[in-house]
Formats: structure tokens, C-alpha cells, sequence
């Protein structure tokens, strides 16, 4: 466990230090010494004989906090890419094929429930889209997503995913942070804080939210909960930049001037303060901003990306603006695992809207999922694609999620399926995947998971562990307990492993 | 991994049974108790207790684990879970993990558990720790007396003695004014506040420090800087969390009061009483405390019954988890779903003090002080006048059909006015809409006497497309507001409603609109026609859209009233009418602030029962209000009334003898004063907690705690006061001093003060007092820091600040897990979990909003301004003041010539962005 009153004892490492900043540190000759090597192990020593240590996690360098760290095994992905499909996807339309319903189409399901979520229950109502079989497994996938279709070789399903709530809100909170309630950390925080970032000059956990707007439970999908804000995600999308580049009206001369009279002021701080680590961090986290301030416009300047490209990811078309925006993003997600970004999520479906701006289909899904699965189709199975033909896959675990699926019959009234957090399908392809996998089954209409049942925790179980992360020891003392990403749950589901 | 059906798995296993009856009788000590030593106790056993199951003592083996109890059923061996999982195929699931039992050992425990689990008493090699026997738990101890106004002093040093560490000499004076006017107000000492203590220093007066600290704790600015402290443990926002996150408009009186609290020096123990029962004296706003957790609205909640039971429970909890950590640093909300791993608190202590507060319902309450009545009373009045004014100047608006171009439709509320007509029939017919099946949220019709005769009509309709209270036709006149009450076309763009009367009326107003209350503006109306028909059913046209400006969606400004296209003689009325109301607006605003605060109402409590793991949906035996069993035997049978429920949990909370409740506060108060409390986890002081480093300077302080009648500032007083507190924290160049840095280069045994970034409030905070931009006003209803208060979609900060922005962060209104945009990354908690300690990571995001944001920007010209002011023109009387206001000290002569050039070429304001910058600004020394 990392605790910031300890940090007096991570100096910053030099070689991550101006030759200003070094030349200070090595001024201070008995300190590194000391502190580095000898002040923590006495330190631990003396706190340990007397109870007084916490539990251990990930050492973290302040002045480096996304330094990349060691998993606790070898791990098979370096980076994820998370597809979070905001607003519930029906598992019906799209990855779980259920004929039972065509025959049962209109007719009431007998012992069914007679009021869900938002009210009373209609009939039952058959898939809205056709299926046929894919690729070599033959699996039936919807003619809604028809390019994540052909993909459907490579993607590890499980189809049997449970969740513990059936509200939105607390339900994006469960698949985020593990728990329904707000202010957990994130799975891309708790990623990051294990393992940190191959690329400094970048933020090491980005979100980008969709063109639409923020996903249901906005900023609790990507917080840093009680973990250091170092690690909540950064927003950024191909419209919206990191805010706070630049300063704004300030030339660059004066800018420089600044910059530099605050170094000077700060060196000369350290130098009349020696032995204070956090010091030191602050002055490395000042160059580090210095670089992003560089790094950030550049990895969102798509104008170096070839037409064929924006092509296959749809960025150019004209016909279909969310589309396209969406397909930026896209592209966007896919330059910064280029450049060792950690954790991207990537979000399609925007906050509550009655299932206009997201997958919340409620009053007419067919009519609202063709206008959204047109926006998600073509861009996330280019980035697969793209991916896969840079090589990237072999490195980078690509997942689709949502938040729960949708129940059989349609609610009364309506041509729209109400929430069901008792079965439903989300999938993974990439890095230590096993490829064209179905894990567990729903019933025959697909309603409730009765075959290896999962409830998210394992999904959540199933990332860490591809990421060289034991679920089980990756902790946080948060107020009295061991804080983790699957609370006292979670197993890994091996089935979807490579 | 669940296992559903454990019995229905094993059943391949029956053939083993009988095969073993015919054996001697399995002996527990001779033959199963080896098994388990060999396989089963490195995860079930002393240290570890996975899904907290013991096999090594017989009554925890028994009673079983988390998930499964009992798992050994005697006489069932295919029932028993514990025989299931050293069987299963499934390899997730297989016990021992590593590899599955010998065919010998499977069949001696099946045999052994087969004919009744024998396990006799006295045998086990080890015995059931007592959970009680924890120091936090024991009464607080009493020590040999110290040398008065030393005690803080004698204690630390004693074990600074022990430790063999050093103490650092006293830090220089002005050092030592920053640290404790950040420390009690979080805002940096003034220049005038300086010279008059150093000038108090020069006079040898031996009182100085005591007065300065006096001072402090008599500003106003101590209790908004101690306050948030307490909503950073309790998590106070001012919205609902989740999903829709929508504004909590009434929550700000609570943090008020912690202010107030604070300021007057409340003594703790009626501070711990007003918030749990405030409602007995008067205190109504305290009692927000129960209800600061996020909580999903109704609306939110499913209409299904589990749903609606499992809310209800997640929202007890989070009370009840609030009570256990704020004053007793314990995480009871552990045994939720089963007993606490590590403290004596079990799953039915548990449901017990959920009893307790089982009557707590989030909402609004009126405050119930005098003024608060009176205002009230005076509101209801002030409502009824205007209400009558509203009703007059309705009937102002342009006519439709008379040539006069009307405004565009709106979302909420639109008015069509027409000549009178005699009309047994209104038929309201939507030709278009902005977006999908239009929705009308209330249809008015009102007579020439201005009364609305909707609600008697009956009413038909095109179509309907249904969603069970929300969308239903008969919401359409029901004299209910709002999206959750109206009307929704079953066709797409188009559809009617009509209103038939039981007689002829004289109508000459129909008023309708989509959404009153604001939130929704798809599905409007665009184009519309308004019919109506007499007795004998001739229909006639009486106002349509096509005298209205074409709807733009872009268009945002929507008088609230205009005289355009009225008489001459109707401008002059309407605009008296105006006249007489707009005081009455005024006046209902401010009597109606702070009469009403979000602090829970009170019902007869829910029936608690134990949960089995949790599940509302799986109640057990029903509990009664009683507190932790390990800690007192305080018990009310299951009629107590609410109020008395909560009154009795808070006196035996506040009570003396409660050996956590005071040792928890003062080691919060420690940890403010030097960062880490002498227990290094705040709200765990249970067995899972560090232990202190100090435990008898505790004890002592929690002692000197109720000698003082629970008095907060007085503990400040000899917190500061200390010889301790006033080390420094620069580490001098000698033998002794690096002993002790490789010793303890934390300082946890305070041989140096240890130093600490400042929080994000007071970061903020601290650059507008030095920029001069500070504005104290104190209370009431939190300024914006985004552009909007609560709600679904993304919030877009406000970026240049005024007038009540430039009030201190406290008073900012506080939207939950929305990071502030500058000082977020400054780990500013979010409020979704409670906070005991803030975090201090470093991070480049940091130092991007810190350098580059418009709030640094406008803070630096406005400093640079101040500057000018108070130095005038000259470049070195301009640094050294800036320096002086900034950071409490004037620049050296190196500083000056460094420093000068700089501002000579690149602006004053170039200086103050990297004052604000910079470690020495940053930094409490």
C-alpha cells in the first residue's frame, strides 16, 4: 500500500531529474544514501517490530508516478483498449442468438416477472435484427453490427455475466469500480497504480467520451476513488483536448520566463530544504507537464493519418456525423496504445436520453439501435483491425462491456426491452484471448444465465489477471480495509484465456 | 463461484458410504484432523481464514464460512458443502486448490462427517483468539502525572528517548506564524499579521504565541477551515450522486452548521448528539450528517419489489457506515454480508444498528428553530399574493389570430389567449414536433372568471403510448406537473387530446406545455392547432402555431413576460401588476433560503432482519436497535420509538465511557495539526488499524479531551502550543540528525516537524487572499463551479471568477465525483466515499491546471495589481512585497537580482504564476 505520509522515503530517482535538479540531489550526498536505501529499511523495520506498518502494494516514485511497475506475473497485455457501451446493449440483438424467441414471438412468457424496472411486462418479442453464422465457429451473430461480425473468430464471449444492480447509475458504477456504490476506484485507476505507463509524456489512463456526451455515471467510471488522484483517468477526445495545455493569452517568451523563474525559485527552495522528497517530485512533475504540453496536441492531430485509414474507420463520413466523430475517437485510442498509453476506455453511448443518445432501448429498440449500432460498427472493428495489422493486438487486450442486457419481452406498451442484470454478454479479443470462445449460456430465451454463471466480478478478475495481476492481491487500505477492484469476490474466467 | 445446488453434484458420490460403514468409526483426533492440518489450515486455519472459514476449532468449523454455512452438516456427508469441494470436477472450485485429495482422505471425511462429525471437546490444538481484547476497545488508561502545559512535550520526547532519535532545534518564528495560521484557518498569515508578531517577539512579550493563536482560533476563517475536515470524513456533496446526480438544494444548512459548530467551539459530544438527534433540540439542520451519502431518487429505483427493498437497504447502510467510521472509527459496514473478518462485530451487531436508524428516510425537513416557523408562516402568504398576481397577468398575453407575431413555443409553458368562446368541447391537435411522439405534460383550459376547468373534463385521445406512471393519458389534466405525469402520442409527430366538459363554459385561455418542471425539451409541439366546439358540435379554430416565430432549437432566451403585441391599455396594467410583484419574488427568496434543510425525515422504522449474506431478499431472524455486542449491552425492544432509537444510540456514542469515541476525534484533530494522526488510520481502530505510536499521549489527550468538556479548540491550543509542534522541519547537518533521518525520515515520532502540500481548498483559497481577491462571505447557498448544479451530462467548468465565486472552496457548491477542474487533481475527495485522510500525490496534470489556468491567470493580475497598489512603481519594492505577501518573509539579495530582470521584461503577474507555483508557496513549513 502506498501512503503519502511515507513518501519522504521515495526520493525521486535522479536520472529522472533536470541536470538542476540532479546536481541538487547530489549535493545532498548522505540523503539519497540514507534515504533511498537505508531510511526505508530502517524505517520498516522499526514500524514493523512495533505493528505500526500497513499492508504493502505497488512502491510508487512521486516524482514518476506513472512509471512503469512490475505486474505481480508475467503478463500477457501490456495495454487495454475498454469499448464501453453505455446504457445497457441488449445481448438479444447482438451476440446471443436465441431461435426460442422467433417462436415465442408475441406470445406472454408464462411465470414471467410481471413488473421490471420500469413497469409492467409486455410480451415476449423475437430478436430484432437477423442472425447467421460467422467464420470458421460458425457462431450466429445479428446483422446489426455487420463488421464486428466478421470479427467474431477472434472475440472470447461469455455470455452468462450477472450484475448486481438493475439501475443504470449503480450498475456502470459495478462494472467500473466492482461496486455499486460511488467513489470506488476504477478498473483503468487501479490498472495504473499497479503497473503505471510506458509512456511519460502522456497521461498513462485515458477516457474518451463519446461525441454524444459523458456515459451515465460520468467521472465515477473513470475516478481514482480513494486511490491518489495520479491515477484517475484523463478525459480527452478528438474534439476535446487535455484542458490546461497552454496558458491562455500568454506569449511564449513570457511564457519561458515564468517556467524558468519558477525553477530557479524552486531549486533554491530544495537547496535551503534538503531531505524532502516531495519537494523534489514537484519539481520533476513541472518538466513532465512540460512534455505533455507537447505530446498531448500531437497525438490528437489526425491529420497525419492517411485516407485509407479514415476510411476504414468511417472518420470520413460525411453522411453520419456521430459516426465519424465516434470513429476518431477511435483512431485516437489507437495512437495513444501506439505510443504505450496504459489504459484507454473508450466510451460509445452518451447519458440518459430514453435510449436516444445510448443503448438504453426502451420505447423502440430496433429503431434506436440502428442509429446507434451504425455509430459503433464500423469504427470499433477498425480499430481491431487496425490493431491486429500493426501488430499492436498481440500486446493490447481489446474489451467490449455494458453495463447489464435487456429482458425477452418487450415492457408493455412498447417495442423496447426493460433492463435484466441477470444474463448477458460482453466479450474480449487481443493479448492472451483465447479466440472464438462462447463462455457460459443464458436460458433458452435468453433471460437468466444458468450455464457457469459470472457475475462481473470475474470479467474484472479475468482483465488483471491478463494484465499479470493477481485480483486478489492487488489492494488499497481504504478506512479500515483491503480495499479490491472485486471486493471478496472474483474468480478468473480461464475458459476465455489464451 | 456459486454453487446452486451442492446435493444435486455429490450424488456419484453415495457409493462411497456405505462402503464405509462397515469400518471402525473414523476418530476426529486419530484420522480426519491430520487431513485437515496437511491440506486445509494454511487457508483455513489460524492466519488465514479464506471466505472466512476455520477448520483448526471446533465451533468456528462448525458454524462454518462466508458462503456456504454450516459446511459440515454431521450425518449428511453428500449435503455437506465441505465434501462437494473436495470432490468437484470443476477445477475453479476444487479444494485443496493445489490438487484434489487422496481417495483415502476423501473417504475418511465423508465417512467421518457420514456418521455424525464427532469432534470432541477440548481436543483442538489452539483456541479461539478473544476479539475484545483489542487496545481501542479497553477503557482509556490513566498515566503518571506530567509537568503541566509539558504534557505533549514529556510524552513525545520520552519516546523520541526510547527510539534513540533526535530532536531538530525550534523553527525560526515565522516559520512556525505560517505553519499554525495554515494549520487553524488554511489561509497564509497577512503582512500585518507578521511585522505585528515579530514586533511582539522584539518586546519580549512572553504571551505572543498564546495570542496569536487565540486570534486564530477566533477567526471566522477557523471554523470554514476545520469544517471541511469533518464533511471531508462525513462526504458531503450538495448533489444526490449516481446516475442523474441531480442537485441536493438544501444540503448546504448542514455544512453551515459545521461551521457554526466549529466556530463556537460546540462541545464534541452534543457536536456527535445534534447530528444524529438533532431534531430534539432544535438543531434540525445538524442532522444532514445521517444523510450525506449519494442515494438513488425514486424515479431511479426499480418499480420491482426487490429492487425497491434493495435501495432501501443500500441507503440505511451507508448511514449506519457513516456512524461507524465518523465517531467510532470502525468499518461495521464489513458485516453486512458477514460477520467482520478481523473486529468482534458480527452480521447481527450489524442489523442491529441498522435498527437504530431504520426510521431515517432521505429527504428534505423543515427546520423547526422560531424564525424558521414564522418564515414559513410568512412564505405561505407571500405565495398566495403572487399566485393571485401570477393569475392576473396570465391573462396578458398577445392574442392568438390577431395579427401580432407571438413567441415561439417553449417546453415548459405556453399560453393560447383568444377571444372568448362558448365551448363544451377543446380538441388540442399536434401537426409536428421537434423530436418523436410528442408528450403534453398538462392541458389547461380557463374560463373568462380565470378558472381552469380541465381537471373535470373527460378526456380522449388520438392514441397513448404507455409507461405505467410516467406516460399515461389520464396525467394529461390530473393538475400534475412535470415528464413523470403527462401524456405521450402513440404516433410519431402528430396526435390529439381532446377535453369534453359536463356543460358550456365561456373559455378564453388554453395553457400547455411538455415539461413544466425543465428537464425535458424533445417532443414538443411545434405546430398545433387549438379547436374548440359548442353544444351543438360546430368546431371552430381558436388559435393555432402559425401566428408564432418558427421554432429554433438555438434559441435559448425565453422571457419569462412580455408586453409585446399587447393593448396599450393591457401594457400599462401588466407592467403595474409587474410592479407589485417583483418585490414579492424577492422577498419569497430570501425568507425561503435555509428554512428547509436536506437532513433526513423520521418514520416509524422498518421491521430490520438479519440478512443472509446481505440479500434483502433472504431475511432472517429480526433484530432489534442494540449496540456492538463486544462494546456495550445498550438494548431497546422493538416498539422503541423512532426518535428514541437515535437518541439512545447517540448518548451511548457521546458517552465518556465509550472508550473510541473521543480517542478517534482527538487523533483526527492530531492529524490535522501534523498530517498523520498517532494512529495512522483514522477510521479504523480496529484490529485491521495501525496501531499508535504514541498510545499513553492518546490516552491522555482523549482524557484532557473530556476534562475540558469536549472542548475542540482547547485541544488545538495544546497541539500548537507544544515544543513539539513548533520543531522544524529543516534537516541541519549533524551526526544526531541523520541518525534519526535513517531511523524515522518520516518523522512519524515527530523528532522534526513533518511538512505537507497544501490541500486543494486551501490552495486555493490562500491564492485569492494573496491576490486580494478574497471575498469572506460566509454560509449560505454554494457559488457555481460548473454551469450547471447537478444533472446527467457533462459539467463544464466555470473558468474566470467573480463576485461569490471568489468565496473560499468551502462554500463552493459541491457536485459528487465531479473533480474541480484546477484543484480536483490536487486529490480534492469527490465525496462518493468518506475521506479520512487526504491524499498528497504529485502528478504533471497538477502542475498544467496550477500553470496554465485561467483561474492562476486572473489570480496573477490581480495579485500583481495589489502589488502595484502597495509598492508602487519601483521593481525591488514590487518583488520584496510580493514576496511578503506570498510567503510570509522579504527576498534575499540573490532573489532580487534574479528576480528583477524578469518582471522587468515579462510583466509583475509573470512573478506572482510562479509564486503561486512554487514548493515554498505550496508547502505548510
Amino acid at each position: 500500500m502506498w501512503r503519502l505520509m511515507h513518501d519522504a522515503l521515495m526520493i525521486p530517482h535522479p536520472e529522472h531529474l533536470s541536470t538542476a535538479g540532479r546536481q541538487l540531489l547530489d549535493r545532498r550526498g548522505f540523503l539519497t544514501q540514507s534515504a533511498t536505501a537505508l531510511g526505508s529499511i530502517a524505517l520498516t523495520r522499526l514500524l514493523a517490530a512495533d505493528g505500526m506498518l500497513g499492508s504493502k502494494g505497488p512502491v510508487i516514485d512521486p516524482a514518476r508516478p506513472y512509471a512503469p511497475r512490475q505486474p505481480h506475473f508475467p503478463a500477457k497485455a501490456k495495454n487495454v483498449v475498454v469499448i464501453f457501451c453505455a446504457g445497457a446493449v441488449s445481448q438479444l440483438e447482438t451476440w446471443d442468438y436465441k431461435p426460442e424467441l422467433i417462436k415465442w414471438d408475441n406470445k406472454p412468457l408464462p411465470g414471467g416477472p410481471a413488473v421490471t424496472f420500469q413497469g409492467p411486462s409486455g410480451n415476449l418479442a423475437r430478436p430484432q435484427y437477423p442472425f447467421r453464422p460467422r467464420g470458421q465457429t460458425g457462431k450466429w451473430v445479428s446483422d446489426m453490427i455487420p463488421h464486428l461480425a466478421e470479427l467474431t473468430d477472434d472475440f472470447a464471449f461469455v455470455h452468462s455475466l450477472t450484475s448486481k444492480s438493475n439501475t443504470h447509475g449503480p450498475a456502470e458504477n459495478f462494472l467500473s469500480t466492482g461496486f455499486v456504490l460511488d467513489g470506488f476506484p476504477s478498473l483503468g485507476a487501479w490498472t495504473t497504480y499497479a503497473l503505471g505507463s510506458e509512456n511519460q509524456d502522456l497521461p498513462s489512463y485515458v477516457s474518451i467520451p463519446d461525441p454524444r456526451g459523458v456515459p451515465q455515471n460520468g467521472a465515477n467510471n473513470w475516478g481514482p476513488g480513494f486511490l491518489p488522484a495520479a491515477f484517475q483517468g484523463t478525459t480527452m477526445s478528438s474534439k476535446n483536448p487535455v484542458r490546461h495545455l497552454a496558458a491562455p493569452g500568454v506569449s511564449a517568451q513570457t511564457d519561458q520566463a515564468a517556467r524558468s523563474l519558477l525553477q530557479r525559485m524552486n531549486a533554491r527552495h530544495l537547496e535551503a530544504n534538503p531531505g524532502d522528497g516531495k519537494l523534489a517530485a514537484r519539481i520533476a512533475s513541472y518538466e513532465l507537464a512540460a512534455r505533455m504540453q507537447l505530446s498531448v496536441p500531437e497525438i490528437n492531430d489526425l491529420s497525419t493519418e492517411p485516407a485509407h485509414i479514415l476510411k476504414l474507420y468511417g472518420a470520413d463520413d460525411t453522411q453520419n456525423k456521430d459516426k465519424a466523430a465516434f470513429a476518431k475517437n477511435c483512431i485516437l485510442a489507437r495512437r495513444l496504445i501506439e505510443r504505450g498509453v496504459r489504459f484507454v476506455q473508450l466510451f460509445n453511448g452518451a447519458y440518459a436520453s430514453g435510449g436516444k443518445l445510448n443503448w438504453d432501448g426502451h420505447s423502440d429498440l430496433k429503431e434506436q439501435y440502428d442509429v446507434h449500432a451504425s455509430i459503433l460498427d464500423q469504427p470499433a472493428a477498425a480499430l481491431i483491425r487496425d490493431l491486429k495489422q500493426r501488430g499492436l493486438l498481440q500486446d493490447t487486450l481489446v474489451v467490449w462491456c455494458t453495463e447489464f442486457g435487456r429482458m425477452p419481452f418487450f415492457q408493455k406498451g412498447a417495442k423496447g426491452r426493460d433492463h435484466n442484470p441477470d444474463g448477458f454478454t460482453c466479450w474480449m479479443t487481443g493479448a492472451g484471448v483465447k479466440s472464438g470462445v462462447s463462455c457460459g449460456e443464458t436460458d433458452e430465451l435468453g433471460q437468466k444465465a444458468v450455464k457457469d454463471i459470472h457475475p462481473l466480478y470475474d470479467f474484472n478478475a479475468t482483465i488483471l489477471h491478463l494484465l499479470g495481476l493477481d485480483h486478489e492481491r492487488l489492494t488499497f487500505e481504504h478506512n479500515g480495509v483491503q480495499r479490491r477492484l472485486t471486493n471478496v469476490e472474483g474468480h478468473v474466467i480461464r475458459e476465455m484465456l489464451a | 463461484m456459486p454453487v446452486t445446488h451442492p446435493a444435486l453434484r455429490i450424488a456419484a458420490l453415495t457409493w462411497l458410504v456405505p462402503a464405509c460403514l462397515s469400518a471402525a468409526p473414523v476418530d476426529f483426533v486419530r484420522d480426519v484432523r491430520p487431513i485437515l492440518q496437511k491440506h486445509c489450515y494454511e487457508c483455513h486455519g489460524e492466519k488465514k481464514q479464506k471466505s472466512g472459514l476455520r477448520l483448526d476449532i471446533k465451533s468456528e468449523a462448525l458454524k462454518g464460512g462466508d458462503n456456504h454455512s454450516p459446511d459440515i452438516i454431521p450425518g449428511k456427508a453428500k449435503d455437506s458443502p465441505l465434501i462437494h469441494f473436495i470432490i468437484t470436477d470443476d477445477e475453479d472450485e476444487l479444494m485443496p486448490p493445489k490438487g484434489k485429495l487422496s481417495a483415502p482422505e476423501i473417504e475418511t471425511l465423508t465417512t467421518w462427517i457420514q456418521e455424525g462429525a464427532a469432534w470432541p471437546e477440548g481436543v483442538d490444538l489452539t483456541q479461539l483468539e478473544d476479539r475484545r481484547n483489542h487496545w481501542s476497545f479497553k477503557p482509556l488508561q490513566a498515566t503518571a502525572p506530567k509537568p503541566k502545559g509539558e504534557e505533549i512535550d514529556t510524552f513525545i520526547d520520552a519516546k523520541l528517548n526510547e527510539k534513540g532519535l533526535h530532536r531538530s532545534p525550534p523553527a525560526d518564528r515565522i516559520t512556525w506564524l505560517r505553519r499554525v495560521t495554515f494549520d487553524l484557518t488554511g489561509l497564509p498569515p497577512t503582512p500585518d499579521e507578521v511585522t505585528a508578531f515579530e514586533s511582539g517577539i522584539r518586546n519580549r512579550d512572553s504571551g505572543i504565541y498564546a495570542a496569536v493563536v487565540d486570534r486564530l482560533l477566533q477567526s471566522p476563517r477557523y471554523g470554514e477551515r476545520w469544517a471541511q475536515h469533518w464533511l471531508d470524513v462525513v462526504r458531503y456533496a450538495d448533489t444526490h450522486g449516481f446516475e442523474v446526480n441531480t442537485e441536493r438544494p438544501n444540503a448546504w444548512p448542514y455544512r453551515d452548521y459545521v461551521i457554526r459548530a466549529f466556530n463556537d467551539d460546540t462541545p464534541y459530544d452534543r457536536f456527535i448528539k445534534e447530528q444524529i438527534v438533532g431534531d430534539l433540540t432544535q438543531q434540525d439542520a445538524a442532522t444532514g450528517f445521517l444523510v450525506t451519502a449519494s442515494v438513488l431518487l425514486p424515479g431511479q429505483i426499480g418499480k420491482d419489489e426487490p429492487s425497491k427493498r434493495l435501495a432501501r437497504q443500500d441507503s440505511i447502510d451507508e448511514i449506519v457506515v457513516n456512524i461507524g467510521q465518523t465517531f467510532l472509527g470502525l468499518s461495521i459496514g464489513c458485516a453486512r454480508c458477514h460477520d467482520h473478518k478481523f473486529d468482534p462485530i458480527t452480521a447481527k451487531d450489524y442489523y442491529s444498528m441498522q435498527a437504530f436508524v431504520a426510521g431515517v428516510q432521505y429527504g428534505d425537513r423543515n427546520l423547526q428553530t422560531p424564525e424558521a416557523i414564522a418564515a414559513r408562516e410568512e412564505m405561505k402568504q407571500v405565495k398566495f399574493q403572487i399566485a393571485e398576481l401570477d393569475k392576473q397577468l396570465a391573462r396578458f398575453v398577445p392574442m392568438a389570430k390577431s395579427g401580432v407575431k407571438r413567441i415561439m413555443v417553449s417546453a415548459r409553458e405556453n399560453r393560447d389567449r383568444f377571444m372568448p368562446v362558448k365551448a363544451k368541447r377543446v380538441r388540442f391537435t399536434i401537426r409536428d414536433t421537434n423530436s418523436l411522439e410528442p408528450c403534453i405534460d398538462e392541458l389547461e383550459v380557463f374560463t373568462t372568471a380565470g378558472d381552469n376547468i380541465a381537471h373535470d373534463a373527460a378526456v380522449t385521445a388520438s392514441g397513448e403510448k404507455v409507461t405505467t406512471d410516467r406516460h399515461e393519458l389520464r396525467f394529461v389534466n390530473d393538475g400534475n406537473y412535470g415528464n413523470s405525469r403527462s401524456w405521450m402520442s402513440s404516433e410519431k409527430g402528430k396526435g390529439w387530446v381532446m377535453l369534453e366538459f359536463k356543460e358550456e363554459h365561456d373559455i378564453e385561455r388554453v395553457v400547455w406545455g411538455r415539461d413544466r418542471q425543465g428537464k425535458y425539451t424533445d417532443r414538443l409541439a411545434t405546430s398545433y392547432v387549438i379547436e374548440t366546439a359548442d353544444i351543438s358540435g360546430t368546431w371552430q379554430v381558436v388559435a393555432d402555431s402559425d401566428d408564432r416565430q418558427r421554432f429554433d432549437t438555438r434559441d435559448r432566451t425565453q422571457p419569462a413576460f412580455s408586453t409585446q403585441g399587447l393593448h396599450k391599455n393591457e401594457v400599462a396594467e401588466a407592467k403595474r401588476l409587474m410592479a407589485q410583484k417583483a418585490p414579492l419574488d424577492d422577498k419569497l427568496q430570501k425568507i425561503g433560503a435555509g428554512q428547509i434543510v436536506f437532513a433526513g425525515t423520521f418514520r416509524t422504522p422498518d421491521d430490520i432482519h438479519l440478512l443472509n449474506r446481505g440479500d434483502p431478499e433472504q431475511p432472517k431472524e429480526p433484530v432489534v436497535p442494540a449496540v456492538l455486542s463486544a462494546l456495550g449491552d445498550l438494548k431497546l425492544p422493538k416498539e422503541a420509538a423512532e426518535q428514541d432509537r437515535r437518541k439512545a444510540l447517540a448518548e451511548w456514542i457521546a458517552s465518556p465511557q465509550n472508550p473510541l469515541t473521543t480517542r478517534v476525534m482527538v487523533n483526527r484533530i492530531w492529524q490535522g495539526h501534523f498530517g498523520t494522526g498517532l494512529v495512522e488510520t483514522p477510521s479504523d481502530f480496529g484490529r485491521m488499524g495501525v496501531k499508535p505510536t504514541h498510545p499513553e499521549l492518546l490516552d491522555w489527550l482523549a482524557t484532557e479531551f473530556i476534562r475540558s468538556g469536549w472542548s475542540v479548540k482547547h485541544m488545538h491550543r495544546l497541539i500548537v502550543l507544544s515544543d513539539t509542534y513548533r520543531r522544524t522541519s529543516f534537516l541541519a547537518r549533524s551526526n544526531e540528525l541523520e541518525n534519526s533521518f535513517d531511523i524515522d525520515s518520516e518523522s512519524r515520532f515527530l523528532w522534526r516537524f513533518p511538512t505537507r502540500r497544501l490541500e486543494a481548498e486551501t490552495i486555493r483559497d490562500s491564492m485569492l487572499a494573496v491576490s486580494g481577491q478574497l471575498n469572506v462571505k460566509m454560509y449560505g447557498r454554494g457559488y457555481n463551479l460548473f454551469d450547471k448544479r447537478g444533472g446527467l451530462s457533462g459539467f463544464e467548468p466555470v473558468e474566470s471568477f467573480t463576485g461569490d465565486g471568489l468565496r473560499r472552496m468551502i462554500y463552493a457548491h459541491k457536485v459528487r465525483r465531479e473533480p474541480e477542474a484546477i484543484f480536483g487533481a490536487f486529490d480534492c475527495p469527490d465525496a462518493g466515499q468518506s475521506t479520512a485522510i487526504r491524499r498528497a500525490s504529485t502528478t504533471p496534470i497538477q502542475a498544467l491546471n496550477l500553470f496554465n489556468s485561467r483561474f492562476t491567470l486572473d489570480a496573477s493580475e490581480a495579485f500583481a495589481a495589489r502589488v502595484k497598489k502597495e509598492a508602487g512603481n519601483d521593481f525591488t519594492a514590487q518583488v520584496t512585497r510580493a514576496y511578503q505577501i506570498a510567503l510570509s518573509r522579504s527576498p534575499t539579495t540573490d532573489e532580487l537580482q534574479d528576480t528583477v530582470p524578469t518582471i522587468r521584461d515579462h510583466g509583475l503577474a509573470t512573478l506572482c504564476r510562479a509564486l503561486f507555483n512554487s514548493n515554498e508557496f505550496l508547502f505548510i513549513p
